[in-house]
């Protein structure tokens, strides 16, 4: 979840409530939705919230919601903004990040406060629908720095948005003196080589031009000359990115902050060349895009999931103080319904049910009195699972303790400890299911049976007392192509019988009780198996069919598991008790 | 008088006229000493003898004092070479004079320590100087050792060896002794009887031991004999050998315990694949394919196998149609790509919502008919980092109410009602983001032991993005709660890796309470 760290003070300033304490801000916050996690180093606090509202990625975001939440704002608010004097023209871009979007904002009084909070505003719409750049990058620049290349019109200043060859062009790139290629910032640069990944494997570099040379190498990173201070006073935001929606929603969150911060907002033209990739190839468009969007939201369905009734002045109340607008409509036959207005930094509304919510949250959906739903229906368990819970009862009976293991395992364990190999024809020696990337090597297969898992335990527990009489029904698996999955998961129940004196004989007199309690015939016809000593070692054959096997575990595997007395166990295939 | 035969005998063996150790009347009537305690203790009810009771310390040496016992203490070595080698008048190099003592290893160290403090001279830069009039006496650690040995009384010995004041201090050198460890001291309970004037008279008038019996056999059931038995009393108070009882593992009880509460619910139980198509664990729960979420809940992904054969091809495209236009007349689906290769790759699924999923679907049992209770008590999986609150196995409790105009009313009612039956009231209700639910609520429950506010669970209405799709037109809405995190709330476990895993310790399992 997100984290952002805000000044409590510029908080105060920003929502034009002095008079509230910090705890006062914390509980504001809270019913928001936003949590107070800690203090800052910077004496900062630390607030997380969902990932839907990424429009309160910043101080000044967090200010909006609150003075909404105050009263202080009602309803829908668009800054206005100004003319557009500057074009992104996109011309020959890379085909892997055709989109550029931007504005320009002019007349910022930056002071270090509100420079950090560009700075991390940035920092967190990469982490989040900039999904770490690859969907969308930010650049800003000093406008002052750049000088515009001829509009198409003359009256018109642009910059270029296209691809370079990585070994061709040079700039001096943030943080440094030296000149380098876009490749060698990738590889040397501490910055630029974070960010490697993201270009590696395009022939063609992502690359911004104006009169004077390139100045933005996205997504890596921005050329010196254009970097922002705290003297910068008109900026040129540029975003490129995968998708055009995406980095347009990112401008308008950013751009919706700067003004917050007292700076206008000035649209450019974004100029698609013919020959261009992606969708808007020829295209012009104005940006940033303030434009609203409206949901119409039936009022019944407001009513029934809230589950209160509400009149219409209170819905509208509502809405407005969410900082939406809603005004009366129908729809079908007479039904009364709302058409919902929404800003354009809100990224979460996709669906009527999304405006519900916030409607909701207004209402304060702690005020509700809870409410047995009256819906009548009958319980039951699954037949596995009453089989599961049975055949549990008939071991816990026999005296065994039930032990509870992962599913997860190593091929060590699994297979090696056990004197087996993955496709052997034994039980335990089917191919393992194999987990990709795995966090820990303890855990990088599922187990094929259970008796590697009790051996663990008791190799883990020689110091307590015994018998050590376990058991354990849990799921194994192994690969079946024959499988939609290509896995067949069954549940496998293995027992072991750990204690100074104990033979093939006790394991056997433990299965007969199981297999009888089931109203299974045994038969236990002699086989061999690495992991059992040679003569005492059985297939378990239930009513005719194989099930599983039983023996005295050989010396060799008790040896490697630490321990000093002997084991007898067997291990069979559930569905065999049914 | 008729007695158990115990009794009678040592009735026989005590004395009128002396106390006598029971210990001593126990040899000398063939009997346990504690049967002869047990059998004095009842006779003492009955008014025919005295019983006493004193403290005794003994001292035992151990090996090292045996050792010295023999060699003479390390110390005293050293000085006796140190004036053999005339340091009484010029120090002597202290590695000349370990040789001439014959010390070595631990020894070295021993006899310097002592040397100091019992003031036989002084180490100073590996010289040695003895005090000749520190050894005019023996020493008295040297003579307790030997009168420890002996069986003689240390404090006798002291007193003949170096005079009377020394008797005092032999508590002094005892302790000086256990804390070098040269000897251990012990304390027993020394009893003894006596018999009273009844006692004699008894004996007088004639006294015999009952026919006592030791076990009730088949065979005096049969024959009768019990009638005649007098039976051996046991030491009823004594504790027994210890027995482990087979026990259901205790989160087995607690996931069954949910079960039942769940099943009393109006719930049925689903079930369904660990390994599953991404499809059924994230594309039907609308999460778009490049969210956040689907790696920072680091799923296993599979690399063998690593693709589900088959989906349903018509739930594959509505949920495609989804995620990419939405749903409804004004819905927006995600800017997200969508492949269907993400969508059919396996994981290890990171909640059991993929058996809602293919529940809702009608995919695993058929088509349902409203209304519907679910539940699963089933293991996730996550590529997490294991501590004691968290696995990288866990059971989740999986839970959804199908039915017409759920409302959020309805599910603070249902999770009230589950929740009450463990104990935690007061569940509070916290606004939250699920990409799969709207609205969403994370659950807060007060702690029952400790009033802390813990987060139980979180739930929500299903979308319409993710219901649509799955050709569900009526509300479902649902909740997920990690049982550990319930299991540990009731039983007060810290660290969930004793109790979960092939790290249990079977110790723990099988001290674990019942509760009900």
């Amino acid at each position: 979840m997100p984290v952002v760290d805000v000044d409590p003070d510029e908080l105060r300033e920003l929502t034009g409530h002095d008079e509230k304490s910090d705890d006062d801000l914390r509980a504001d916050l809270f019913d928001l939705g936003i949590e107070f996690e800690g203090w800052s180093e910077d004496d900062e606090m630390q607030l997380e919230f969902a990932p839907d509202r990424l429009d309160r990625l910043s101080v000044e975001g967090i200010a909006r919601s609150l003075r909404y939440h105050y009263g202080d704002d009602r309803g829908v608010y668009v800054p206005s903004t100004n003319s557009p004097e500057w074009t992104l023209v996109a011309e020959q871009t890379p085909e892997e990040r055709p989109y550029i979007t931007g504005a320009v904002v002019r007349g910022l009084d930056f002071d270090e406060d509100s420079l950090e909070s560009l700075i991390q505003i940035q920092e967190k719409l990469h982490a989040t629908m900039g999904r770490q750049r690859a969907k969308g990058a930010i650049g800003v620049h000093d406008l002052t720095m750049l000088k515009g290349e001829a509009g198409r019109d003359s009256t018109g200043k642009s910059i270029r948005y296209t691809a370079v060859d990585p070994d061709e062009e040079t700039f001096v790139p943030l943080d440094s003196d030296e000149e380098m290629t876009p490749r060698e910032v990738t590889e040397r640069h501490h910055m630029g080589a974070d960010y490697a990944g993201l270009v590696a494997d395009m022939d063609r570099y992502p690359a911004i031009y104006d009169e004077i040379g390139l100045f933005s190498f996205p997504p890596v990173i921005n050329g010196r000359r254009t970097e922002v201070s705290e003297d910068s006073r008109d900026l040129l935001i540029e975003m490129t990115g995968t998708d055009q929606w995406t980095i347009d929603h990112m401008c308008n969150i950013l751009c919706y902050s700067l003004s917050a911060r007292g700076a206008q907002i000035e649209r450019v033209t974004v100029e698609y060349a013919e020959d261009a990739p992606g969708e808007h190839a020829g295209r012009t468009l104005d940006r940033p895009d303030f434009s609203t969007k409206t949901k119409t939201v039936s009022h019944e369905r407001i009513e029934s999931i809230v589950g209160v009734g509400f009149d219409e002045e209170t819905v509208i109340d509502f809405a407005e103080r969410s900082g939406l607008d809603a005004e009366r409509t129908e729809i079908g036959d007479d039904e009364l319904a709302y058409e919902v207005e929404i800003p354009p930094y809100r990224v979460d509304v996709l669906h009527p049910l999304d405006v519900i919510d916030d409607i909701g949250r207004a209402y304060g959906f702690n005020a509700l009195e809870p409410e047995y739903p009256d819906v009548s229906t009958v319980g039951g368990r699954h037949e596995r699972s009453r089989l599961e819970d049975a055949a549990r009862d008939a071991l816990v009976g026999l005296g065994f303790e039930d032990l509870l293991n992962f599913h997860m395992i190593n091929e060590e364990e699994n297979f090696e400890r056990l004197g087996i190999e993955p496709g052997d024809d034994v039980v335990g020696g089917g191919r393992p299911v194999t987990i990709a990337q795995p966090y820990s090597e303890a855990y990088t297969i599922l187990r094929t049976w259970a008796l590697p898992s009790l051996m663990m335990v008791l190799e883990n527990n020689t110091h307590r007392a015994y018998p050590q009489h376990l058991a354990e029904i849990g799921l194994a698996a192994e690969l079946d192509e024959s499988e939609n999955t290509g896995i067949a998961e069954h549940r496998t129940v293995g027992a072991v019988l750990a204690e100074a004196e104990v033979s093939y004989e006790d394991a056997r007199a433990r299965l007969q009780a199981l297999a009888g309690a089931f109203g299974k015939g045994l038969e236990t016809p002699p086989t061999e198996h690495p992991a059992f000593i040679p003569g005492r070692t059985a297939v378990v054959v239930l009513d005719g069919e194989t099930a599983g096997m039983i023996g005295e575990v050989h010396p060799e595997v008790i040896v490697e598991h630490d321990l000093e007395v002997p084991v007898a166990a067997f291990e069979l295939r559930l569905d065999a008790l049914r | 008088m008729k007695l158990p035969r115990a009794q009678v005998a040592v009735l026989k063996t005590a004395d009128a006229n002396e106390y006598r150790a029971i210990t001593d009347v126990a040899t000398e009537a063939d009997l346990q000493s504690e049967t002869a305690t047990g059998a004095a203790f009842a006779l003492a009810e009955e008014g025919l003898v005295t019983v006493t009771e004193e403290t005794d310390e003994s001292i035992t040496l151990t090996e090292e004092g045996e050792q010295y016992v023999a060699e003479g203490l390390p110390e005293r070595r050293l000085y006796d070479a140190a004036l053999a080698a005339g340091a009484d008048d010029d120090p002597v190099d202290l590695g000349t004079l370990i040789g001439d003592a014959g010390l070595d290893g631990d020894a070295v160290d021993i006899a310097l320590a002592n040397f100091a403090r019992k003031g036989y001279g002084t180490v100073d830069s590996g010289e040695v100087a003895a005090d000749p009039d520190a050894g005019s006496k023996p020493d008295a650690e040297r003579v307790a050792l030997e009168a420890i040995s002996e069986g003689e009384g240390v404090a006798d010995a002291l007193a003949a060896v170096l005079g009377d004041d020394s008797q005092t201090d032999a508590e002094g050198v005892l302790d000086q002794l256990e804390r070098r460890g040269l000897g251990d001291r012990t304390e027993s309970t020394i009893r003894r009887v006596q018999l009273t004037d009844d006692a004699v008279t008894a004996l007088m008038e004639g006294v015999e031991a009952a026919e006592e019996v030791d076990q009730l056999t088949p065979d005096m059931l049969t024959s009768g004999e019990w009638r005649d038995a007098e039976f051996a009393e046991y030491n009823v108070e004594a504790e027994a050998e210890e027995i482990t009882p087979g026990t259901e593992h205790v989160l087995r009880q607690t996931a069954n315990r949910v079960k039942d509460v769940l099943v009393g619910m109006g719930f049925q139980e689903m079930q369904g694949p660990h390994a599953d198509a991404q499809f059924w664990i994230n594309d039907c729960l609308f999460m778009p394919q490049d969210h956040p979420a689907r790696t920072h809940w680091d799923q296993f992904a599979l690399s063998e196998p690593d693709q589900i054969d088959d989906l349903p091809d018509d739930v594959v495209e509505r949920v495609r149609k989804a995620h990419l236009e939405g749903v409804g007349e004004d819905g927006e689906g995600y800017h997200s790509p969508w492949e269907l290769d993400v969508a059919k790759s396996l994981d290890l699924r990171g909640h059991t919502t993929s058996l809602s999923a293919r529940y809702l679907s009608g995919y695993q049992e058929g088509e349902l008919d409203p209304p519907e209770r679910y539940f699963s008590v089933e293991k996730v999986y996550r590529n997490d980092t294991l501590d004691p609150t968290h696995l990288l196995e866990f059971f989740q409790i999986e839970g959804w109410v199908m039915a017409e105009d759920l409302s959020v009313r309805d599910l603070m009612g249902t999770f009230t009602e589950f929740y009450e039956q463990f104990g935690i009231e007061d569940i509070e209700f916290k606004p939250h983001y699920n990409p799969y639910t709207e609205p969403s609520f994370e659950l807060f429950g007060t702690h029952p032991e400790t009033g802390e506010l813990v987060e139980v669970g979180n739930s929500g209405i299903f979308r319409q993005e993710m219901l649509d799709p799955l050709g569900v037109n009526v509300d479902v809405m649902a909740w997920g709660l990690s049982l550990e995190r319930l299991l540990m709330l009731m039983y007060g476990f810290e660290d969930i890796r004793d109790v979960h895993g092939t790290l249990c310790d079977l110790q723990l399992l099988r001290d674990v309470e019942v509760v009900y």
